[in-house]
């Protein structure tokens, strides 16, 4: 018996309104305006699918089944249609992020929005301690339907021996050369062809057929179905799919449109995790995604389910609203604009002082001096504690899982940023040591001295001449619910 | 402890460019300028000279890392010239440089020079330096005025002070450097502006403001220093001798470990109490007749002030409100403009002060001559109040 053990989601905070989407490009397209309600996520300058993919695993490993995988995690297939990379696999980049065992095989999936489920299909197929984490930033026209209706965020799940949260019966994958877009590599955009087209000769001919091989392997009927979890941006796909496939007694997934739009290669995820939050032990699950074929998953939700649910809803309610249009472009990186001499400077990246430090950049890994249990960051053969500076004391400190506190802050409107003014501060780890580091997100202004923070694995640095991307850890304001978690765990100790 | 230099060297002579916005020059000219004013006011000639050092912080504008700039610059009679760098304490440490060889008795008469052409980079504010490779993966980028307002955060915080009251105090601290530059020539911003004035300027990085930070300046300053009985010989009188040079360097404690609240600078208390024990200060709020802070930014004044001992820790923006440090209070402070006025060119800045020592040490300052002051310090800083490089310099006449 396998099955999915844990899911994690991630939203970025931003939530661009479609109405200023279609106040800034309406006269365009003024078709725009018929779609124009409700809101997407709009990745921070500092996120792209990395980042996203990392986020939503470290949700989805946080709870105890992920604690217990730990370094039993197998693979790792980092999912996207939106890679960071095209050299350099972007599944290390997630692998050193969440510190995954060096054994763990690690692979890019690319090409279709349905790399995630392929991906999850075959690792329940192999019933082994499998994660999967899908993240998608797309790049869009300007007053194209992509732009308002294609949103950002990422999904992960893990695979286990057990049956987990949702048991696993059975599947279908049907692979078909239906190109319902393209985008060729080196190009920006995805071009697409019609609507109609794509509805009635490719997803309602391919998605029942993948449906019906995976409840007949599953062994479980049509109307046994509770639950059809569809990703799509037509209007009524999913209610259409399971009306051609039988699906009498299924409840449709909310596609999540107004609040988040379709985050692409997690959304099935993103959709199937939100739905979770409402799933009673015992109900039947259909997943399944479109993209070059179809594939089609079967669960049973089990006793479980009811221990751990998901928290979609509370990160569609941390939204902050957006209403600048022009970040979207500016962040995607589609609009030239003025960064002054400072902005200027390459990274010029040594690759060789990078890999020396990974498990300390990617891994946000310090140092403890084992004698005076002092704490620092980066870790130094000499203690940083003054009143021992021992040599060849310190033992390797993971610092992302836990919290700190605010010890200085500024709001700098001179250094370059992306999103000025540039905040940042000396943070104060729990558990002792401390970093000045940069704060993110689109409240990072609101922090002040004395707050709690955690960290988030984001972009540090964009290298525009020599098309480079360099990753740290930045801080962002822990929830209360965080906090007192750690204050009770810090008590518990003691 | 070491017997310290006490009274084991003099100032023969120094040289200061006028600073500002040199358009006019590139930094081998700023060097002979301050170079040819010392070499006249020490009364030697070049062959004189048997060392020199060189303080030169950024070196991405022709200025190239080694003595050889300023060795072509000055046509130094083919003796060694070394280059220090120590962030903003460079000019200091040039000093220190040569300070040392006179006391260890390798050269009879040194030269310091430091300097900084920095209005050729095309920026407003310090230009972008490199740090390395390293240290960027995940240090913030960030800027002085960044870095300086986490001290103003981290000080009112520390105190309770109300962000009116320290707007307030940083603003009297900045229109005081501008009143005393008005009357000095060299002086990069000569003009007198008002606390309000300072209090509305435009938020650099908040509480900073426009008129919280020092402008950044060309120039080059120079001192020739050698020992007492040579500086006699020449017939120097009043005799200016080195009382103390003391400078500490951060190790990573403030930066990396949770001891330290930001709110004041670690390595200036420290530099301090061994510069006032190398010069036999007892009190020196008394015993000093003026002093030239690093006031790079205002609070960095301010809060400089109490690492010092011239004001009780969280009272030094209620004595600035009461003109203790202003020109004729207490402890005149800034009597030149300080760096907010006379400018601030990085490698120049520690001998820029020193220069002001001197001149009113020797009765030389003009308009802004004090009364009789007979001691004096500098405080010259560098980096970050996370990260830096302090330095305390104690000069006075007479042997005490």
């Amino acid at each position: 018996m396998t099955g999915i053990a844990a899911i994690g989601t991630y939203l970025p905070r931003a939530r661009l309104e479609r109405s200023s989407i279609a106040e800034a490009v309406g006269w365009l397209a003024p078709g725009l305006a018929r779609s124009a309600s409700g809101q997407r996520t709009l990745a921070f300058w500092d996120e792209d699918s990395t980042t996203m993919a990392v986020a939503a695993a470290r949700d989805c490993l946080s709870g105890s089944a992920g604690r217990d995988a730990g370094d039993r995690i197998a693979s790792l297939a980092f999912a996207t249609t939106t890679p960071a990379f095209a050299e350099r696999q972007n599944a290390s980049v997630v692998h050193g992020a969440l510190r995954l065992p060096p054994d763990c095989i690690a692979q890019d999936v690319t090409g279709t929005p349905r790399g995630a489920l392929v991906t999850l299909h075959m690792a329940l197929e192999a019933a082994s301690a499998a994660l999967v984490v899908a993240a998608d930033r797309p790049v869009s026209r300007a007053g194209s339907a992509d732009e308002m209706q294609l949103a950002d965020g990422g999904a992960a799940v893990l695979t286990g021996a057990g049956p987990g949260l949702l048991a696993y019966l059975g599947g279908a994958s049907l692979t078909s050369p239906f190109a319902d877009r393209y985008r060729r590599t080196g190009s920006d955009f995805a071009t697409v062809w019609e609507e109609r087209w794509v509805r009635e000769e490719g997803i309602l001919k391919l998605v029942p057929d993948a449906i019906a091989r995976a409840l007949g392997r599953a062994g479980v009927g049509a109307g046994d179905i509770d639950l059809f979890v569809f990703p799509g941006t037509i209007r009524g796909i999913g209610s259409a799919v399971a009306k051609k496939a039988g699906l009498g007694n299924a409840r449709i997934a909310d596609t999540l449109a107004a609040r988040c739009g379709d985050t692409g290669t997690g959304h099935a995820l993103l959709m199937l995790a939100a739905a979770m939050e409402e799933i009673e032990p015992g109900e039947r699950i259909l997943l399944a995604q479109f993209g070059q074929g179809a594939t089609a998953l079967v669960f049973e939700a089990t006793e479980a389910i009811a221990e751990r649910r998901p928290a979609v809803s509370a990160q569609l309610d941390a939204g902050i609203p957006e209403r600048h249009y022009l970040k979207l472009p500016v962040f995607c990186g589609l609009l030239p604009w003025e960064k002054g001499l400072r902005g200027r400077g390459g990274v010029n990246e040594a690759l060789s002082v990078a890999h020396r430090y990974n498990d300390a950049l990617l891994g946000f890994v310090g140092g403890r001096c084992r004698e005076t249990g002092a704490v620092q960051f980066p870790p130094s053969r000499i203690s940083a504690n003054p009143q021992a500076p021992l040599a060849d004391t310190q033992d390797p400190y993971p610092l992302a899982d836990r919290l700190g506190r605010i010890a200085s802050v500024t709001a700098d409107g001179l250094a370059f940023s992306h999103q000025p003014p540039a905040c940042y501060g000396l943070v104060d780890f729990d558990g002792g040591g401390r970093l000045m580091m940069e704060f993110t997100d689109p409240d990072a202004q609101a922090m002040r001295i004395g707050d709690a923070v955690r960290f988030v694995f984001r972009i540090k640095d964009v290298d525009e001449q020599n098309a480079y991307l360099r990753y740290f850890w930045k801080a962002v304001p822990a929830s209360a619910a965080s906090r007192a978690a750690t204050d009770e765990a810090d008590r518990r100790s003691a | 402890m070491p017997s310290g230099l006490k009274d084991r060297v003099a100032i023969l002579g120094m040289g200061c460019s006028k600073f500002g916005e040199r358009w006019d020059v590139g930094q081998e000219e700023l060097m002979v300028e301050a170079y040819l004013e010392a070499l006249a006011s020490a009364g030697i000639d070049p062959t004189q000279i048997d060392a020199a050092w060189y303080s030169s912080h950024y070196d991405d504008i022709g200025a190239g890392k080694s003595g050889t700039p300023m060795a072509q610059a000055l046509r130094l009679p083919n003796i060694g010239v070394t280059r220090v760098e120590n962030f903003c304490a460079g000019g200091t440490e040039a000093f220190r440089g040569a300070v040392f060889a006179v006391a260890s008795g390798s050269a009879d008469i040194a030269l310091a020079m430091g300097v900084e052409k920095l209005k050729d980079t095309g920026f407003a504010g310090l230009p972008t330096a490199s740090r390395g490779t390293f240290v960027p993966m995940y240090l913030p980028t960030h800027t002085n005025p960044g870095n300086f307002s986490q001290l103003a955060s981290a000080y009112s915080a520390r105190h309770g002070i109300a962000r009116d009251d320290l707007k307030r105090a940083m603003g009297h601290t900045s229109a005081k450097s501008h009143a005393n530059a008005v009357a000095n020539p060299k002086a990069h911003l000569r003009k007198d502006i008002t606390i309000e004035q300072a209090m509305s300027a435009p938020i650099v990085a908040e509480p900073l403001g426009l008129f919280d930070c020092c402008p950044v300046s060309d120039g080059a300053a120079c001192a020739i220093v050698t020992t007492p009985d040579i500086a006699r010989g020449l017939g120097k009188t009043p005799l200016v001798t080195v009382k103390a040079i003391q400078l500490v360097t951060s190790n990573g404690w403030e930066m990396q470990q949770g001891g330290w609240d930001g709110s004041y600078v670690h390595t200036a208390r420290i530099a301090a109490r061994r510069a006032y024990h190398e010069a036999g200060v007892a009190d020196p709020r008394a015993e000093l007749s003026f002093v030239e802070l690093h006031d790079c930014f205002s609070i960095t004044e301010l809060v400089t002030l109490e690492d010092l001992g011239f004001s009780a820790e969280g009272e030094a923006w209620k004595d600035m409100l009461d003109c203790t440090y202003d020109i004729d209070g207490r402890l005149p402070c800034q009597v030149d403009g300080g760096l907010k006025c006379f400018g601030h060119p990085v490698g120049a800045s520690g001998l820029r002060m020193l220069y002001e020592c001197w001149l009113q040490l020797t009765g030389q300052a003009g308009g802004r001559q004090l009364d009789a002051p007979r001691l004096a310090l500098t405080h010259n800083l560098g980096g970050a109040p996370a990260q830096n490089v302090c330095s305390v310099t104690i000069v006075g006449t007479g042997e005490r």
